[in-house]
């Protein structure tokens, strides 16, 4: 196999990777800004630069020259090399700036250059904390610069597009934007205008950014010249948890993060899943964080006289929900799953009206035709479409679904926006008793008779299965009214991501929703009904649910994690595009 | 964006020929955009629009390429765009002596066209004629060399005339003492 000797040490590989990417991939580090896994290496930040030699073959007998020692001879290349653009071939010998002198030298004066005028506003920049350049300066980067002049001016606050301000004086020009556009997304909106030191990314004249994955291009930004407009100025890197979870706004499962401070999500940023979304994710998706924190039910709330709601206590919800269930036949009661609620809260509401007696179990897909692009956008406008079907809830179309509510006395339905979305008319649901599990407040709980409040993506952790067949779960990133993060396992406390200290500043105690898990929820309801059913954790749901549904076959929270998500079988795409 | 400029079936043939040279369209864009300034005078916003449109490439790309190059104009300019040179060897010999006594004489400075779309005057980077400093070139072609104020003036008038300067051959030093 061929080898390679990366700062004296030999590594074998096999095909024809860039020199970079496996020093990355073995847990080395050379510094870097424009290259990207996913794109084009046009080595034009030349930071990467690396010493690099081969070594003297006899041309007639393919033999290695030995020196006088028994060494082989190398014969280096003439100037350094960027380490992203290069081949590996066999018998390669390179030196980082781990082991050369020269080479730490070379980056170092590499990033005198970059740094010319590149303003010193770290203090005012978004990108602080989790800036490329910065870390970079620290840990390769001069101590000072020589070039004492007045630093070029380029326009600030720039809004290319409807989500995207770019700040032109930042930029060090390493194209990763231009390329995302012109590799990735296609839009080809973006361009690197003017030359030299006025140089700067933008969009042709009279054009707008407004590519539908436009802020991937802020999270690939190496420094604070694209910016997020929504997200600008709002927190700093460093005050937020950052807690894995799942897109929502979709079928596809887009693996993301949510960046919380005080019991808000801030912001959304794709995590990386090779089977999923790599590095990437719709800017669409970025906007649920507005879900989990604005217009939230807190509280039940129960219907008083005509349409108002009235606040009520955990006690008469549940005592209230026990009573109109027990006023009526099991048959008389239609149970509506949700495609965007999770696979442990509709296996919950499925055990315990089955086994009060309800035998039909439905939910209504939301599916926009078109809608999807073949890249991380799907016609499936929910995240857990598959799973719920797999778990035995029975699609049911507009007509029959607004057919059989008429039929029905008692309607519970799990969080779906049954009237924005279109499906049904607030009229639909005024004969029937309503109750809907709701996490916002919206048309649909609105024209319901009683309201619990159920917990978010953000606030649980649940699995979700994509249109693929993957299931995957979130983490819980806020807390609840009941939850704290020092008690809930599957919290992190503090800040164990990529950038933190072990200091911990969420000062705020507000912004906690009076909201429960379904689970729970129908744990209190089976205690009053005197039903044997009783729920643990989430985690021991799923467990559950491995051992009694078959498409849930050797399916755990332990394999998910460690697995980034696991495919299904029995799933298939066909069955999904229906 | 709406486009109030249009290439002439000339043009358009021009532009064919230009494409077929390349195995792609992209490498086509600098000469295009040459068949643009040289018809419209400039290559504006829209006049880029023109050019992507008719190659089929992201106006991104066109807009990228057509800012790169300082000879592309980007803004309307005076019929005669006379970049004088400022870099060491003309700055040494009266280069800036030259541009201010165009500035005073046609009354702009230098980034500015006269009222009557006559002249644009720019101050340029080094246009490698060195040997014959101070000079000029007028819109991105013929060069006027050892420049004097008198020698200015003629060019103006005879631009006036609609008369382009000849082209000059000044010789190398080492060429006239062969000769």
């Amino acid at each position: 196999m061929p080898e390679i000797f990366i700062d004296g040490e030999r590594y074998e590989f096999e095909g024809k990777p860039k020199l970079l990417q496996f020093i990355l991939d073995n847990g080395k580090e050379v510094p870097f800004f424009c290259y990207h896994p996913e794109m084009s290496a046009p080595a034009n930040c030349r930071q990467c630069y690396v010493k690099v030699g081969t070594p003297v073959q006899n041309r007639e007998t393919g033999e290695y020259e030995l020196d006088e020692n028994g060494e082989r001879v190398i014969r280096w290349f003439p100037k350094m090399q960027t380490s992203c653009s290069m081949e590996m071939t066999d018998g390669m010998v390179v030196h980082t700036q781990e082991t050369s002198e020269e080479v730490a030298r070379a980056q170092k004066d590499t990033m005198e250059l970059i740094l010319i005028n590149h303003p010193l506003d770290c203090p005012i920049c978004d990108q602080a904390g989790e800036c490329p350049l910065q870390i970079q300066t620290y840990k390769y980067g001069p101590e000072g610069s020589r070039f004492e002049v007045k630093k070029v001016h380029k326009p600030k606050r720039v809004e290319l597009g409807p989500r995207v301000t770019l700040d032109a004086e930042r930029c060090i020009n390493c194209t990763r934007c231009v390329r995302f556009t012109e590799e990735i997304s296609g839009t080809h909106q973006l361009t690197i205008s003017s030359r030299g030191d006025k140089n700067y990314p933008i969009t042709a004249p009279g054009m707008e950014f407004d590519d539908p994955y436009s802020l991937n291009t802020v999270d690939i930004c190496p420094v604070g010249a694209l910016t997020s407009t929504d997200f600008r100025f709002k927190a700093r890197v460093w005050e937020m948890n950052q807690t894995p979870s799942i897109d929502i706004t979709g079928g596809k499962g887009t693996n993301v993060d949510l960046w919380t401070r005080d019991n808000l999500v801030l912001r959304l940023t794709p995590r990386y899943n090779k089977n999923v979304n790599t590095h990437w994710m719709p800017d669409e998706a970025r906007q649920a964080y507005r879900k989990f924190n604005e217009n939230r039910i807190s509280r039940p709330s129960i219907k008083a006289d005509g349409d108002n709601q009235i606040k009520t206590s955990w006690n008469n919800a549940i005592e209230t929900f026990a009573e109109k269930l027990e006023s009526v036949k099991p048959a008389d009661v239609m149970v509506l799953g949700s495609a965007h609620a999770s696979v442990e809260e509709n296996y919950s509401l499925m055990k315990l009206f089955s086994t009060w007696g309800v035998n039909d179990f439905h939910f209504s897909p939301d599916v926009k035709d078109g809608f999807g692009d073949n890249f991380l956008l799907t016609d499936d406008q929910a995240p857990n479409t598959n799973g719920v079907k797999a778990l035995g809830f029975n699609e049911i179309s507009t007509d029959d679904l607004k057919t059989a509510i008429k039929s029905a006395k008692v309607i519970v339905l799990l969080n779906d926006e049954l009237v924005d979305r279109g499906v049904l008319g607030s009229e639909d649901l005024e004969k029937p008793f309503v109750i809907s599990l709701a996490t916002n407040e919206t048309e649909t709980s609105k024209s319901t008779d009683l309201v619990i409040p159920i917990t978010c993506i953000a606030e649980h952790a649940a699995s979700y299965v994509n249109v693929e067949g993957r299931i995957q779960r979130s983490l819980p990133a806020k807390e609840t009214k009941y939850t704290h993060r020092k008690m809930d396992l599957e919290m992190s406390e503090g800040r164990l991501d990529r950038y933190g200290t072990n200091f911990d500043n969420w000062v705020n105690e507000d912004n906690k929703i009076d909201c429960t898990p379904t689970w729970e929820l129908m744990n209190n309801l089976a205690k009053r009904l005197g039903l044997s059913v009783q729920f643990g954790s989430s985690r021991e749901i799923m467990d559950e649910i491995a051992s009694s549904v078959s498409t849930f076959e050797g399916v755990s929270f332990e394999r998910m994690d460690d697995e980034n998500g696991i495919q299904l079988t029995g799933i298939t795409k066909e069955e999904v595009s229906a | 964006m709406a486009n109030n400029y249009e290439f002439t079936p000339e043009d358009l043939k021009e532009i064919e020929t230009i494409k077929a040279k390349f195995p792609e369209v992209m490498p086509a864009t600098l000469p295009t955009l040459w068949v643009a300034q040289r018809r419209f005078g400039h290559v504006e916003p829209e006049v880029q629009h023109l050019v992507a449109e008719t190659l089929g490439l992201p106006v991104s790309h066109v807009h990228g390429v057509a800012t790169f190059y300082t000879q592309y104009y980007k803004e309307k300019m005076g019929k005669y765009v006379l970049d004088v040179c400022t870099t060491t060897s003309c700055q040494l010999c009266g280069g800036y002596d030259m541009l201010h006594y165009l500035e005073n004489k046609l009354g702009i400075k230098a980034g500015e066209t006269t009222k009557d779309g006559m002249f644009s005057i720019q101050s340029v980077e080094c246009l490698g004629a060195c040997g014959y400093a101070p000079m000029m070139q007028i819109t991105n072609d013929v060069y006027v060399n050892n420049l004097t104020e008198e020698k200015l003036d003629e060019v103006i008038e005879s631009l006036k005339a609609d008369k382009m300067p000849e082209f000059e051959s000044v010789g190398m030093p080492q060429h006239t003492e062969r000769s």
